[in-house]
């Protein structure tokens, strides 16, 4: 942990990544119940008016809602969504990577091969047509689907890491020992490959950002009229020339989330895996 | 020329940047090589005798920086751009490293790899470059130099793929070859070859050589003088008679005697050792690099420490030297009783019959051991060697359970345990105990040691009191000379020697009847080494326990065992008591070993025998002798053709050779049908 | 000899692949709740014309044997019949859709690939310097974007402000994309984005790797120039890792292009994939889906092929001397 800070101190973009990342969880707590306006309130005097005019900061779209209280909103769903899809397919990944590589054999081999079919389909289409045809998708539906097309890739991740781990003798000390699998691969084993596993999920939890945002862009998300950040730069594309302000701020919400979890991501990767 | 020297070394200090200090790896070195004179430098890892070696080609990372002068023929490198640095690195100074494999390049053929240097240095057109690269392979004795130009770094063999790093560095005839450490990954065997060939052929070029290595044995066999280096300084430089006869340093003293060596045995002797460890050195520490681990340091050490002339062309830095030649210290307070002379015999603890292992598939399947019988007496000490993939460490796994064998027969204590772990009596697992190469490995780096040592106890002891467990670790802890503020430390904080001493403590922790050591001291400095050959001796004698020791090293295993057994490609060629094994008569094979051991007595060093090639494929069937293909007394076709009879050379001592014994012996095995050394080293290339 | 049984065996299981991917189609697709005659009907229609409907597109078979039927069809060509507009034979509209979507992905291929390349090990060599640094901050900003957020960033600028490339990438109605050719940049530039991100960041790390490597300081100072060491001898095996990575990052890049055509109303295959789901026109769904994953695992496949001819260790295997 003091490690943890001083290498933190010595690292401009982590800091700004990770300031970026609380602002934003705050923003998903707190904000919403500060705003003055509702994420459906339709101020009929106000549409489109550009940011700063008629007392929206970000201005409003074409139906007089107030583009940043729709953003505020916005936060606290992808946040969560991002978040439980981040742990799911983590947890799931480490359970199934975890089984395969230990066992080896053919247990490994046919979890490959599985590994290698199903990611055959982008996540992204994979979650598309299940949500698109199962329709009225939910936060409940989303993560469940996202997290299912992501566990192959943390999967795969889980599995190496377990693999640069299973050859250390202190496995075999443990199997001489007459230790269950269980224990040599979560008592022994898993402490040793946290390292990896926590940039996994970091990097995952970005990913989940980028691909709930797509979702929604591509209106198999959560639907209208509740506020989803990619939903609301596909309503307002239309009216790009003359109001801007619609597309770019959710984008650079969008943005500006990635980004920070991006830098922190690749800080947890120093101080964890590269530094070791 | 203003003098001979080819190099001079003249205050060169190295440094790096840290996080939060300056380390210094490289200290206030003066060393000079004259022309055609070989300097070994000696040292422990972290030493500095690396680095060393890169400060003078001027290649450190971006955080080092240099000190002092380095002057090739007069010339300081250290001035020189690393522009002007080409002109010389691969041309005028050469290098070859540890590692031949990692230090080609996988994707380029050796012809290239050859090719570029004189095309580069002495602009050579490709068809001259191909020539001279050709008649360098053909130097190094390497068969078909054109075909093997042609092949890719992976399709040749460990030890021509150093010789093919040696044949790179002579290309331009430099004047300086550096050596660092090129033998420490190859056999025993081969590396007497390598090491005969660069003494040939720098003779041959009139080349300077520096040659780097932490093997006290293998520096007195090459070197003209000897520098001897400790957290990186110099702390004596002599001629190589100087230094193994009248070490005047503390440390080079230690050093030598620390070195498990022919005729020196655990019944007779305790190895030396140095206490504590190399500490890492900050640039801030002055002073006497060895004042910390030094018996005889005293008040002056700090104020007058310094280089001192001891005798023309000798220097050391300290004056508490050693005058005379001090005897090692006697084993008095122990007295092992000598095993199996003849006399009633102890209680059979572990037999193995016929066993076999193989790996891979019908279609590539190696023979890992390939009918071995044996059986260990309660209470003793059956040493294994052999080269790496003779099956020695297989046989361990096979007897500590990490692996079933293929076929045969293992009885323990009358159970038969030729099953693996997953099939084993918690009692049998309990029993028999495994200790490790690598000390780092086999201890879970996220543990604490009360919790690596305290597991084994409560799963296979039962123990189920943590304070019971605690209790009893401390207890073993001191007993491994770790002390009791080691419980809550995790197995990253401890250094080399304590993490194998713990991994020594598990081991005994449930008081096991047999440990299997699988080469536990191979990964350790010699300083380290020593004593844990020193702590395993101790507690076998006083626990009774049985070990079966496997190691490469001939002296380790001579020091250690009671009985020994040599393998060769997963069959025994020899076995006896140890007294029997290293004498004569000998298995050719246990011949050509023995020679081969570098011994740090110079006055020891055998003409040795040189073995053609490298072991044979281990898919490959065979039929008669394993050793047939490379042994320098074959017969005849019987030896490819019938397997050798297990010939008794006395109550238990074992040969398996088609020769009579009576022509075993030393004498008979030197003179006729010996190769001479060109031609043997002529025959070593044949594929 | 060895690379022949290679090729046969890979080969096998791209077909193998190819099967299993599409009973994975055909199930999620088919499973799913709703009634494709209702949904082709409409919520009025009755049960008796919905019942005749199931009859006559045999929608009454059991699973395997309208499995045989659908994939009988592929085999021969025959992507079948939409659902949503009636009538229409897939293949005569999927195709054209197909051909404007490798176009783009070419383009973004062609656009990412070298840059990525190209300063990915530029931010290797200089390891640790300035360089090194704005160029792996760039790579970790864009490596999760979405390709709408750098569309939309991208649009506001050259569009938007600058007001020199189109905002939509639509063919005129009577044009070809040949002759529209400009429509294809920022569509492809946003892709470039995210695929930047990642191809640079792994073309920078195994290059970090080789130049730290043994053979790389041996061939220093053996005295070659260090243009030579990075061309020659670092280049050839640090780009082994990358050109894996572009191969298997082929799905994602059509997932990409699914996206990109929705900003910018491309008409290619992933507007035609959205628009499917979108009405639900189970056939197309099964048929844009199938070629996406064939083009992930034929690419896979070509890769794979490149890494062993570009790989002596492969390619020669064994041999002692």
């Amino acid at each position: 942990m003091k490690d943890f800070l001083t290498m933190l101190k010595r690292s401009p973009a982590a800091i700004i990544g990770i300031s970026i990342l609380l602002l934003w969880i705050l923003i998903a707590i707190f904000g919403p119940s500060i705003s003055p306006y509702t994420y459906t309130a339709m101020d009929m005097e106000n549409q489109m008016t550009a940011p700063g005019q008629g007392g929206h900061l970000l201005g409003t779209d074409s139906l007089g809602r107030d583009v940043l209280t729709r953003i505020m909103y916005g936060s606290r769903t992808i946040l969560t969504i991002a978040l439980m899809t981040s742990l799911f397919s983590s947890i799931a990944g480490i359970i199934i990577g975890f089984s395969a590589g230990y066992f080896g054999g053919n247990i490994d081999t046919i979890f490959l091969r599985v590994m290698d079919i199903v990611m055959a389909i982008p996540p992204l289409v994979l979650s598309m047509v299940v949500l698109g045809i199962l329709g009225d998708s939910s936060i409940l539906s989303l993560t469940i689907i996202v997290s299912i097309a992501y566990t192959p890739a943390t999967a795969r991740v889980a599995r190496g890491a377990l693999l640069s781990c299973k050859g250390f003798e202190y496995v075999d000390a443990a199997r001489i020992r007459g230790e269950n699998h269980l224990y040599i691969m979560f008592v022994e084993i898993l402490p040793n490959t946290i390292g990896p596993v926590l940039v996994e999920i970091t990097a995952r939890f970005a990913y989940s950002i980028m691909m709930i945002a797509s979702l929604g862009f591509l209106g198999v998300g959560l639907q209208p009229p509740t506020p989803d950040w990619g939903m609301m730069v596909i309503e307002n594309k239309s009216i790009i020339r003359e109001a801007p302000w619609t597309v770019l701020y959710p984008s650079l919400a969008i943005a500006s989330l990635v980004i920070a979890i991006s830098l922190f991501s690749d800080f947890v990767n120093k101080v964890m895996v590269n530094d070791k | 020329m203003t003098n001979d020297f080819v190099l001079q070394i003249k205050n060169l200090s190295v440094s790096y940047r840290t996080l939060n200090d300056a380390v210094s790896a490289v200290r206030n070195i003066n060393l000079n090589v004259g022309k055609k004179e070989s300097l070994g430098i000696i040292g422990e890892s972290g030493c500095g005798k690396s680095t060393l070696s890169y400060a003078l080609m001027d290649y450190l990372p971006s955080n080092g920086s240099s000190t002092g002068e380095v002057l090739f023929r007069g010339e300081n490198l250290l001035t020189k751009t690393q522009k002007e640095m080409m002109a010389f690195r691969g041309n005028r100074i050469a290098m070859v490293y540890q590692n031949p494999y990692s230090s080609l390049n996988p994707s380029l053929t050796i012809g290239y790899q050859l090719d570029e240097v004189t095309m580069f240095h002495r602009g050579y057109k490709a068809k001259k470059a191909r020539k001279a690269s050709v008649e360098a392979l053909a130097d190094l004795y390497i068969g078909d130099p054109a075909g093997v130009a042609r092949r890719y770094p992976h399709q040749v063999s460990g030890g021509m793929q150093q010789r093919i790093c040696i044949a790179m560095a002579l290309l331009c005839r430099p004047d300086l070859i550096i050596l660092d450490e090129p033998t420490t990954a190859l056999d025993v065997t081969t590396e007497v070859v390598i090491l005969d060939i660069i003494g040939e052929l720098k003779e041959k070029y009139d080349m300077s050589m520096i040659y780097i290595s932490h093997d006290i044995g293998v520096i007195n066999k090459v070197s003209d003088r000897i520098a001897v280096m400790y957290r990186g300084e110099v702390v004596e430089v002599g001629d190589q008679r100087t230094i193994f006869k009248h070490p005047e340093h503390p440390y080079t003293r230690a050093l030598i005697n620390c070195m498990p060596r022919a005729g020196v045995v655990k019944e007779e002797v305790r190895l030396n050792t140095i206490p504590g460890y190399v500490a890492r050195r900050s640039a801030a520490d002055t002073g006497c690099p060895f004042v910390d681990r030094c018996e005889k340091r005293n008040a002056d050490c700090e104020a007058k420490y310094g280089m001192i002339e001891r005798a023309s062309g000798h220097f050391a830095a300290c004056d508490r030297a050693y005058a005379e030649d001090v005897p090692d210290r006697k084993r008095a307070a122990l007295k092992i009783p000598k095993v199996g002379n003849g006399s009633a015999k102890e209680e059979i603890l572990l037999e193995i019959s016929d066993l076999y292992k193989y790996y891979g598939n019908q279609h590539r399947r190696v023979r890992a051991l390939d009918g071995v019988s044996v059986s260990l007496e309660k209470n003793s000490v059956l040493g294994v060697v052999g080269e790496s993939g003779c099956g020695k460490s297989t046989m361990g796994h096979t007897i500590s359970g990490l692996m079933a064998p293929t076929k045969g027969k293992i009885l323990f204590d009358g159970i038969d345990i030729s099953i693996s772990w997953k099939q084993r009596t918690p009692e049998v697992l309990r029993d028999i105990q495994l200790i490790f190469q690598n000390p780092g490995r086999s201890l879970n780096p996220s543990f604490t040691l009360e919790k690596i040592i305290g597991r084994p106890m409560k799963k296979l002891l039962g123990i189920q009191s943590r304070e019971e467990r605690k209790k009893r670790i401390v207890d073993i802890l001191q007993k491994v000379d770790l002390g009791e503020e080691y419980l809550y430390r995790k197995a990253t904080q401890l250094s080399g020697g304590e993490k194998q001493r713990a991994a020594v403590a598990r081991a005994f922790s449930i008081a096991p009847d047999l440990i299997v050591c699988d080469e536990p001291t191979s990964a350790l400095d010699v300083s380290v080494q020593a004593s844990v050959l020193n702590l395993l001796g101790d507690l076998q004698n006083e626990s009774g326990a049985a070990y079966i020791f496997i190691s490469h090293d001939l002296n380790v295993i001579n020091y250690i065992s009671d009985y020994i057994m040599v393998m060769y490609l997963g069959r025994i060629c020899e076995y006896g008591r140890k007294d029997e094994v290293v004498g004569p008569p000998y298995h050719p094979y246990t011949q050509a070993l023995l020679s081969a051991v570098p011994d740090v007595d110079p006055s020891l060093i055998r003409e040795p025998v040189r073995l053609e090639g490298s072991p044979p494929n281990p898919t490959r069937k065979i039929t008669g002798c394993p050793f047939a293909g490379r042994c320098h007394r074959k017969i005849g076709p019987i030896c490819d053709t019938t397997p050798p009879p297990k010939v008794q050379a006395s109550d238990d001592h074992y040969i398996m050779c088609h020769l009579p014994l009576d022509q075993l012996g030393d004498a008979e095995l030197d003179k006729p049908g010996n190769l001479t050394k060109t031609e043997s080293l002529m025959k070593t290339v044949k594929a | 000899m060895q690379f022949l049984t290679w090729l046969i065996k890979r080969l096998g299981f791209v077909i193998l692949t190819l099967v299993a991917m599409s009973m994975l189609i055909f199930l999620l697709v088919e499973v799913m709740p709703g009634d494709v005659a209702q949904t082709v009907l409409g919520q009025s229609a009755t049960p008796e014309s919905v019942a005749a409907l199931r009859e006559s597109m045999g929608l009454d078979d059991p699973l395997p044997v309208r499995y045989g039927r659908w994939a009988g069809g592929f085999i021969q060509g025959d992507l079948g019949e939409s659902l949503y507009m009636r009538g229409v034979q897939i293949n005569t509209i999927f195709w054209r859709k197909v051909g404007h979507s490798v176009i783009l992905a070419l383009t973004a291929l062609l656009f990412y690939v070298p840059l990525s390349i190209f300063f990915g090990v530029l931010a290797g060599v200089k390891a640790g310097k300035l360089t090194d640094s704005i160029i792996s901050f760039f790579g970790l900003a864009t490596m999760a974007l979405p390709e709408f957020v750098s569309g939309i960033l991208l649009i506001t600028l050259f569009s938007v402000k600058l007001s020199i490339l189109p905002i939509t990438s639509v063919i005129p109605i009577g044009q070809s994309l040949w002759g529209n050719l400009h429509i294809l940049i920022l569509p492809a530039l946003s892709i470039t984005f995210v695929m930047f991100g990642y191809v640079s960041r792994m073309q920078r790390s195994s290059m970090v790797t080789v130049m730290n490597s043994d053979y790389i300081r041996a061939a220093t100072l053996k005295g070659m120039p260090r243009g030579y060491v990075i061309f020659r001898h670092a280049l050839r095996n640090a780009l082994l890792p990358t050109i894996t990575i572009i191969g298997m990052n082929m799905g994602w890049l059509f997932g990409g292009l699914i996206v990109v055509e929705t900003l910018f109303g491309f008409p290619g295959l992933g507007s035609l994939t959205l628009s499917a789901i979108k009405t639900r026109d189970i056939p197309l769904i099964e048929a844009c889906v199938l070629f996406i994953t064939a083009i992930f695992v034929f690419s896979t496949f070509l890769t794979d092929m490149l890494y062993v001819y570009l790989n002596p260790r492969i390619r020669f295997k064994g041999g002692d001397a």
